[in-house]
């Protein structure tokens, strides 16, 4: 086992780990911790695979902007901060689709060769001329929709709505 | 050169799936809801990453487009956070809490 394959190993372990952990814990600000880790490891994943400017935005727009927007959620909606959360349980259904889930797809997958292989890296200047020249469809269409959404969302919050 | 197995990178994104999957079903408090959502989502951004980096395997695009709409899943998952926060804010003020099995005045 390669020096990578380790990493890889440890770091998705650490994901699934701190996954489970964001759903269980039972204080809300220990899942919004929990999660903080999770996207930090996503992030350590994506330098691991030769992606390192989505490693960065993954650090800052998740770890960063996401995780203080959960935090920031608790705060304004709880009088405490630290107050237990009256856990569901683990339903039997829901587990047993998640669970079905994962069988399927795995089967579905596991009947694509997998085996070793060497991963493609590639320039940021590459991938920057090809964001904004040949898939420039596709920001136009992010920022339509973040347009739309900002609007929503102040809409939503505005003062004095009834 | 860094050489790796697909195989792994597949479980480790369908994991991450079933995570969410068990995570929407079951949890009742929004920002839980959102946190859930926000793993499935990674869980895709991180397929996309997979295929771009190893793009013979991918018969759909490649590997710079999957770079590329990882880029724009990333800021769509940040636009859904706000949404989500805004409705949470909403609920709150009109309910007093932001239990979603108390959001159900539009079942009647």
């Amino acid at each position: 086992m390669s020096l990578e394959e380790l990493a890889f190993l440890v770091l998705a372990l650490v994901a699934v780990a701190t996954a489970l952990l964001a759903l269980f814990v039972r204080e809300l600000v220990h899942t919004i911790l929990w999660i903080g880790v999770f996207f930090v490891d996503l992030s350590a994943i994506y330098f691991l695979i030769d992606a390192p400017f989505l490693g960065v935005l993954q650090l800052g727009v998740y770890a960063g902007a996401v995780t203080i927007l959960l935090l920031f959620g608790i705060m304004v909606t709880r009088k405490r901060i630290f107050s237990r959360e009256a856990i569901t349980g683990i339903g039997a259904l829901p587990a047993a689709l998640a669970v079905a889930t994962f069988v399927f797809l795995a089967l579905v997958v596991g009947e694509f060769p997998g085996g070793e292989q060497a991963i493609t890296s590639y320039n940021v200047t590459d991938l920057s001329q090809a964001l904004f020249s040949q898939f420039g469809v596709y920001l136009l269409l992010l920022g339509l929709v973040m347009l739309g959404a900002l609007a929503g969302a102040i809409y939503l919050v505005r003062e004095g709505r009834e | 050169m860094t050489t790796l197995s697909i195989d792994g990178f597949i479980g480790l994104s369908i994991a991450l799936l079933a995570i969410s999957i068990f995570g929407i079903l079951t949890r009742r408090n929004f920002i839980l809801l959102l946190i859930s959502v926000e793993i499935g989502m990674n869980a895709a951004i991180l397929n996309f990453l997979f295929f771009a980096a190893f793009p013979n395997r991918s018969p759909f695009f490649d590997g710079l487009q999957g770079q590329s709409i990882a880029i724009v899943l990333v800021g769509l998952a940040a636009t859904e956070v706000a949404v989500g926060l805004a409705i949470v804010l909403a609920l709150n003020r009109l309910k007093g809490t932001i239990n979603v099995a108390e959001a159900s005045s539009l079942r009647e």
